[in-house]
C-alpha cells in the first residue's frame, strides 16, 4: 500500500463519521421528504397501502386559500422584521461602540435576550400583551384614557404587528453583536480624515460607517430574512396562527399539515415549495449585491 | 458496528425477559403528578393479590412519541395506556387487540355510557380500550356575584338553562359593576382539543353533531342550520362582550373575579376551589335545544397491543385495575370522575352529598363521547380550527363549518373511506 493511498484512507476514515451524521439526519430525510411529497405518507401506520399521488399535493397546497394566506403572513413578517430588526441592532452597536461610560455592562445586558430560551420569552410577553390591563396595555390606557385598550395578540390587524415587535427584540443582540465586530473593523482613521474635512456625525454614518458595513449588511439582511421566512416558535405557543389565520406562517401551516393532521405527504410537499422559495429568495439576494459590487 | 447491533440485542433480550415468564407483565402508564401516586398504589395491590401474576408499571415522559416510536419498533409493552380519542387509529390499524373478552362482564355492564362508547370500536362492535376514570365540563359559577344580580342559580339537570335563559343571564351578568366579561370559555387554552372537546356539547345539545356517526360523512352533519345557529349564537354573544377573549389569560374567573362564570372541565377544581371557597357552585351544562345538557367526556386507559400474548395475566390485572375498589381509588387521587356507576357511590367527592355530585350525575346522564374514528385527529383539527375563528367575532360562521366539511370528507375519501368503516 502506497503512502498516498494510505493516506486518501484515513481522510475517508475521518471524513466517516460527519459523513454518515449529515447522511442520516440531513441528507436522506432531504430526498424522501422529497419522494413522500408525491405520495399520501401518513405519520402513524395504517393498514391501507401509501400510495404515489402525482401531484396531487402541490395541487391541493396550491389553491389552498389558508396556504395562500400563511405565504402572505410569511412575506409580511419578514418586510416588517427585517429592516426593523436590522435598523434597532445597528443602532445598539453604534451606542455599544461609542465612548460610553458603563460600557461593559450595557454589552452585557444587551445580549441578556439572547440568554433566554425563545418559550420563556414568548411567555412573558404574553403577559406583557394581555388584556385589559396588561403592562402595554397600562401605557396606552395613559394616553387613551383608563378603560380603553388593544387586543394586541387578539386582533387581525395587529396580531403580526405584535409578534414583529416581540421577535425583535427576543433575537437582535445577535445582529448586535455582528455589526459591534463590523464597526470595530472599521479604521479610526478614516473617522479622523472625515472630521478633518468637516464632515458632521450624519455625514460621517453614511460615508464611511454604512459603505464599511457592507458585507456585513449583505450577510445579515440573508441570515435575518431566512430566520424570518422560518418564524415558528412565538406562533405556535402565542397564537396558533389565529385570531382569523392573521398569524398563520407556511411553517405552523406545514407543522398542523404534518402532526396535526398527520399529512406527511402533503407537509412534505409544503417543505419542498418552501425550500424551493427560501433558496430562490437567498440567490436572488446574493445576485442583486454581486451585481452592485461589479458596477 | 456488529458489536454494538450484538450489545443492543442483549439488552432487549434483557428487557423482554420479563415477558418471556408468562406471569409476569409489564404496562406503561402516564407520568403525572396526581397519577404516579395512584399507580404506585395499584401495582403494590397488584401485586399482594392471590392473583399469580406479578405487573410492573413503568411511567413513561412524552408519552405519545414513546408509544408511537415503541409501535414502530415493534417493541411495545404488554399492557399501554392510550388517550380515549386515539383508539380507533390504533384498532384500525392493528396496534392494539380486543379485550372485550378479557375483562368480566361485571365492568363492562357497569361503565357510565360515554366510557363504554368510548372503548367500543365501531366495524366489529367489540371493546379495546377501557378507561378507569371520566373528564366532564360544567359551568363553574360565583355564587356571591350570581346571587347579587338576581339570578336564580339551576341546581339540577332537568333545570338547566337553554340558551336563551343563559343569554339573559350574561346580558343581566354584563351590568353589574366590576363583571368585565361574564362567561369564560377557556379561549386562552387556544386552538387545539379543547375547542373540540369543550364546544361540541353546544351543537350536540340542540341534536347536532360535529360528523354524521353512521355514514361518516362531515357535509350536512358539521354544517348543518343547527350547528350554524348555535355558533351564531355563541359568536353573537362574544361581539356582545360576554365571552372572555383568548388574550384575557386564564384567571378572569377564579382569580381576579371579572368573570362570574366559567365553562371548564374537573382539571380546575383545585384552582377555583382555592380562588372562590365556598362562593363556588356547579351548574349543569346548558341546553341549546332538543337533546338536553351535553357534557363531553374521556380521557386516557388501558388498551393491549397486538403483539401481547399472556393474555390470561393481562386479564387478571386489567380486571383488578378496573374493580369499584381501584376505580373509586383513582378518582380520590387524581380528582376525575369514577368511570363505573358502582365506584361513584364511594368517592368522597362525588358521591351522594359530595361536591362534585352533579358532575358524577352529568357524566352519566349527558356525556357524547367524541367521534370514535380513525380519522380523528382531522376531524378535531378541522372543528376546532373553525371554532377558534368563529369565536373571534369576526369570522362567518357557515363559512367556516362549510371549510371544515371539506376537510374532513376529503381526507376520508384519500383513504378510502378507511374501510372498513365505509360499510
Amino acid at each position: 500500500m502506497s503512502l498516498k493511498s494510505k493516506s486518501r484512507r484515513q481522510q475517508w476514515l475521518m471524513l466517516s463519521p460527519a459523513i454518515l451524521g449529515l447522511s442520516l439526519i440531513v441528507i436522506l430525510p432531504f430526498f424522501l421528504s422529497i419522494w413522500f411529497s408525491f405520495t399520501d405518507q401518513r405519520l402513524v401506520p395504517r393498514p391501507i397501502p401509501t400510495q404515489v399521488v402525482g401531484f396531487r399535493n402541490y395541487e391541493r397546497i396550491l389553491t389552498d386559500d389558508e396556504f395562500w394566506q400563511a405565504v402572505g403572513n410569511t412575506v409580511l413578517f419578514a418586510v416588517l422584521v427585517v429592516p426593523f430588526q436590522l435598523a434597532i441592532s445597528l443602532g445598539a452597536a453604534m451606542i455599544l461602540n461609542s465612548k460610553l461610560r458603563l460600557r461593559a455592562a450595557l454589552r452585557t445586558v444587551a445580549i441578556l435576550p439572547l440568554l433566554l430560551p425563545m418559550t420563556v420569552i414568548v411567555a412573558i410577553w404574553a403577559v406583557l400583551y394581555r388584556i385589559p390591563n396588561g403592562p402595554f396595555n397600562a401605557v396606552f390606557q395613559l394616553f387613551a384614557g383608563s378603560g380603553n385598550y388593544v387586543d394586541w395578540l387578539g386582533s387581525s390587524s395587529t396580531a403580526m404587528v405584535a409578534i414583529v415587535v416581540l421577535s425583535a427584540w427576543a433575537t437582535f443582540p445577535y445582529q448586535m453583536l455582528i455589526y459591534l465586530a463590523g464597526l470595530q473593523d472599521i479604521a479610526e482613521e478614516l473617522y479622523e480624515a472625515a472630521r478633518i474635512d468637516g464632515a458632521t456625525r450624519w455625514q460621517q454614518f453614511w460615508n464611511v460607517t454604512w459603505p464599511g458595513l457592507r458585507n456585513v449588511n449583505i450577510f445579515l439582511l440573508i441570515i435575518t430574512t431566512i430566520g424570518a421566512l422560518k418564524l415558528f416558535t412565538q406562533i405556535a405557543i402565542l397564537t396558533r396562527g389565529g385570531p382569523n389565520g392573521s398569524t398563520t406562517t407556511i411553517i405552523y401551516y406545514l407543522f398542523k399539515e404534518g402532526y396535526q393532521t398527520q399529512k406527511v405527504g402533503f407537509a412534505s410537499a409544503v417543505a419542498v415549495m418552501f425550500f424551493l422559495a427560501v433558496t430562490a429568495i437567498a440567490l436572488l439576494q446574493r445576485k442583486i449585491f454581486k451585481n452592485e459590487e461589479e458596477t | 458496528m456488529k458489536a454494538l447491533f450484538t450489545a443492543a440485542a442483549a439488552v432487549y433480550g434483557l428487557m423482554s425477559a420479563s415477558a418471556v415468564c408468562a406471569q409476569d407483565i409489564t404496562a406503561w402508564v402516564i407520568d403525572g403528578d396526581a397519577e404516579k401516586a395512584y399507580f404506585v398504589q395499584l401495582e403494590e395491590a397488584f401485586n399482594a393479590s392471590d392473583a399469580g401474576v406479578t405487573v410492573k408499571l413503568v411511567p413513561i415522559p412524552g408519552y405519545n412519541d414513546a408509544i408511537n416510536a415503541a409501535t414502530l419498533a415493534g417493541d411495545l409493552p404488554d399492557v399501554i395506556m392510550i388517550d380515549g380519542p386515539n383508539m380507533a387509529a390504533m384498532a384500525w390499524a392493528g396496534t392494539i387487540q380486543p379485550i372485550g373478552d378479557l375483562l368480566d362482564g361485571a365492568v363492562l355492564d357497569d361503565l357510565l355510557p360515554a366510557v363504554r362508547a368510548q372503548g367500543t370500536y365501531g366495524p366489529d362492535e367489540d371493546f379495546y380500550f377501557v378507561s378507569p376514570y371520566d373528564s366532564s365540563v360544567l359551568l363553574w359559577g360565583n355564587r356571591a356575584i350570581l346571587e347579587s344580580a338576581g339570578i336564580e342559580i339551576p341546581t339540577s339537570i332537568e333545570d338547566a338553562w337553554t340558551a336563551e335563559e343563559l343569554g339573559d343571564v350574561l346580558a343581566k351578568l354584563k351590568e353589574q359593576d366590576g363583571i368585565e366579561w361574564p362567561l369564560d370559555v377557556k379561549l386562552n387554552y387556544g386552538a387545539g382539543e379543547w375547542l373540540t372537546y369543550g364546544f361540541s356539547p353546544f351543537i350536540q345539545s340542540a341534536g347536532g353533531d360535529i360528523i354524521d356517526r353512521k355514514t361518516w360523512h362531515a357535509d350536512g352533519t358539521i354544517n348543518s342550520e343547527s350547528n350554524v345557529a348555535v355558533l351564531q349564537t355563541l359568536q353573537d354573544w362574544v361581539n356582545a362582550g360576554y365571552v372572555v377573549p383568548a388574550s384575557a389569560g386564564d384567571n378572569k374567573f377564579y382569580g381576579e373575579k371579572t368573570a362570574a362564570l366559567s365553562w371548564v372541565g374537573n382539571w380546575m377544581w383545585g384552582a377555583h376551589k382555592e380562588g372562590l371557597g365556598d362562593d363556588l357552585v356547579l351548574i349543569p351544562a346548558p341546553s341549546f335545544g332538543e337533546a338536553g345538557p351535553v357534557s363531553p367526556n374521556g380521557g386516557w386507559g388501558w388498551a393491549v397491543p397486538a403483539s401481547t400474548e399472556n393474555l390470561d395475566a393481562v386479564g387478571k390485572f386489567l380486571n383488578f385495575a378496573m374493580s369499584t375498589d381501584q376505580v373509586a381509588k383513582y378518582a380520590d387521587m387524581t380528582g376525575y370522575i369514577p368511570a363505573r356507576a358502582s365506584a361513584v357511590p364511594l368517592s368522597a367527592r362525588y358521591g351522594e352529598g359530595g361536591e362534585g355530585e352533579l358532575f358524577a350525575k352529568q357524566a352519566a346522564c349527558c356525556a357524547i363521547v367524541r367521534p370514535v374514528h380513525p380519522a380523528y385527529p382531522v376531524i378535531t383539527a378541522a372543528f376546532a380550527g373553525a371554532i377558534d375563528n368563529i369565536m373571534t367575532g369576526t369570522a362567518d360562521v357557515k363559512a367556516e363549518l362549510d371549510k371544515a366539511a371539506e376537510t374532513i370528507d376529503e381526507d376520508i375519501e384519500d383513504n378510502a373511506g378507511y374501510p372498513p368503516f365505509d360499510q
